[in-house]
């Protein structure tokens, strides 16, 4: 079976075509991230703007990238949620639309379940249960993989997501936008033990708490004008880090995971993959470290979990809107 | 020749199919859900109703706003989509052209009125040639102040159409050379769509899905969407 996967739940307009979850013939993702580049952030009307004039020519290409320019495709999946409500909706409606032609069923897909699904379409044979750390600039998220859409959530942030925070500890900075990448490359030459940033929570429960770690850093920089911006973002790093990979394989002990799956934009972060690969070594845990492409968002994931969701619980009704806070259906 | 026509761009969402025969079925719906929710199963309903199939329609037709940003995006996307799956081409025509359109035959001047909350609104004028409408001014946005102001400096008997101009009624009851139209005619009608669209499409004047854009006209707000606290 092979399914159209649309994505605009944020600043990338993406299609996909997945054969039965596993193979993808597929994945277009345009990246809107210069559009929103000298805001410092994602600016919801530009993003919608953006995908509407995007959509056609995405999901075009990757149709014919499939070899199926003739549209034959026996399902169309969209995720209708979380994210931006405006940038949402045109995805969905563009995905309906191709359902309605077409006459085969569309299927709703929720953005965060995309993500886990993501490390499938790289190891398909994964053993359950699995944790995984989603970790983006709109989720950071520990969650339980007990089975196939049987979730748990162990933990999510108390205020900002961890890419948010790489945002605006960037922003604050002047390392540019988006936040990431940019303090990451900072980071390589700076001293991530050079300034002892406050860790949040680091032995108390599952949730995160990244909004004190920003307001230090701000504090500690003003005090210190002089300071290193690159110890800064690797100490900046660090501390988040540490917070991640603590949680994470503490979680994946006392649940007894057989992997550790890293999802989401910040998973791209050197510093975090590399400490999740030490953690999962040291504890005889399967690391899972999805490609960068697989970690941001893409449409072969939305895709892929259209598949299952379609398998389960069989196609969405067309009147399905989007829903800009939608959570994780977890149990 | 069937024209699908398509109309998000106000708090109406609406859909028409037609031809050379006129409008065989439309369907059209005010209401608080989201525009996304109601227009894929109304086209469904529409096109059924009208005893014709979707690989039949040989033009999607479109409003192309102004309008609310939002909305009239969900009846862009969907058109474009619906032209690019049925290999078709598309007619996008504005929101206010539309209006003006469903009153041409008044001899008067014309004021198409379109809201645009934040006290403003979206207008432009019209007046009626054989067969149609001609637009004489904008379109433009700016507080319905300016069209009392461009309608006194013309001097002549106005029709004013629109939710623009039935939002505003401090600002327009008052002059006596302007009437302002009825609730009915509040909304673009995907049946005048269909219309106009049907009269371009004789001449081929089309577009690929690629091509077509809103009409904004304004600039989108630079307010960076922090979107995620609430959504994890
Ligand atoms: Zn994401």
């Amino acid at each position: 079976m092979r399914i159209l996967g649309i994505e605009t739940s944020c600043d990338e307009t993406a299609a996909a075509v997945v054969a039965d979850a596993r193979e993808v013939l597929s994945s277009v993702v345009s990246s809107q991230v210069d559009l929103h580049a000298r805001y410092g952030g994602v600016v919801p009307e530009v993003a919608s703007r953006a995908h509407v004039e995007l959509l056609t020519p995405v999901v075009a290409q990757a149709l014919v990238e499939a070899g199926l320019d003739d549209g034959h495709v026996d399902a169309v999946g969209a995720t209708v949620g979380p994210g931006l409500i405006g940038a949402l909706l045109v995805g969905v409606s563009a995905a309906k639309a191709l359902a309605l032609v077409w006459d085969v069923p569309f299927v709703a897909v929720n953005h965060l379940e995309a993500h886990l699904y993501a490390a499938f379409l790289e190891e398909p044979e994964l053993e359950l249960p699995l944790v995984v750390l989603m970790v983006s600039g709109g989720h950071t998220l520990l969650v339980l993989m007990e089975g196939h859409g049987r979730y748990r959530l162990l933990g999510s942030t108390l205020d900002d997501a961890a890419g948010e925070a790489f945002d605006k500890v960037a922003r604050f900075l002047g390392l540019g936008y988006p936040g990431g990448p940019a303090i990451d490359a900072e980071a390589m030459a700076g001293d991530p033990t050079a300034i002892a940033f406050p860790r949040a929570m680091l032995d108390d429960g599952y949730d995160f708490s990244f909004s004190g770690l920003k307001t230090s850093v701000v504090n500690h920089v003003r005090k210190n004008p002089q300071v290193s911006t690159a110890d800064v973002s690797a100490s900046f790093q660090q501390a988040v880090v540490d917070v991640l990979v603590t949680k994470a394989r503490r979680a994946a002990a006392e649940y007894g995971a057989r992997g550790l799956v890293l999802a989401g934009g910040v998973a791209a972060n050197s510093q975090l993959r590399e400490s999740m690969l030490d953690a999962c070594m040291a504890d005889g845990i399967h690391p899972l470290l999805p490609s960068r492409s697989m970690c941001t968002d893409n449409a072969a994931m939305v895709a892929a979990a259209a598949w299952w969701r379609l398998s389960q619980d069989g196609p969405s009704p067309l009147d399905t809107g989007a829903q800009a806070n939608l959570r994780l259906p977890v149990l | 020749m069937l024209i699908l026509g398509i109309d998000t761009a106000t708090a109406q969402v609406s859909c028409a199919v037609g031809g050379h025969e006129g409008v065989l079925a439309s369907s059209h719906s005010i209401r608080a859900r989201q525009h996304a929710e109601t227009l894929t199963p109304a086209i469904a309903f529409t096109c059924q109703q009208a005893r014709i199939e979707l690989s039949e329609v040989s033009v999607v037709a479109v409003d192309l706003g102004p309008g609310l940003f939002t909305g009239l995006r969900v009846g862009v996307a969907s058109a474009k989509a619906m032209a690019h799956a049925l290999r078709v081409p598309m007619i996008g025509v504005s929101s206010l052209d539309l209006l003006a359109f469903a009153v041409r035959f008044t001899p008067r001047l014309i004021g198409a009125v379109v809201d645009a909350r934040r006290g403003e609104v979206y207008h432009a004028f019209y007046r009626q040639v054989p067969g149609g409408i001609q637009r004489v001014s904008g379109p433009a946005v700016g507080p319905p102040d300016d069209v009392a102001s461009e309608v006194l400096a013309g001097g002549e008997d106005c029709l004013l159409v629109g939710d623009g101009a039935l939002r505003y009624p401090e600002v327009f009851d008052g002059l006596h050379q302007v009437e302002v139209a009825d609730a009915e005619l509040a909304y673009p009608s995907a049946s005048s769509l269909v219309m106009l669209a049907h009269a371009r499409a004789l001449r081929e004047q089309w577009v690929k899905p690629w091509e077509i854009e809103p009409l904004y006209l304004r600039k989108p707000d630079a307010e960076i969407g922090w979107i995620t606290r609430e959504s994890s």
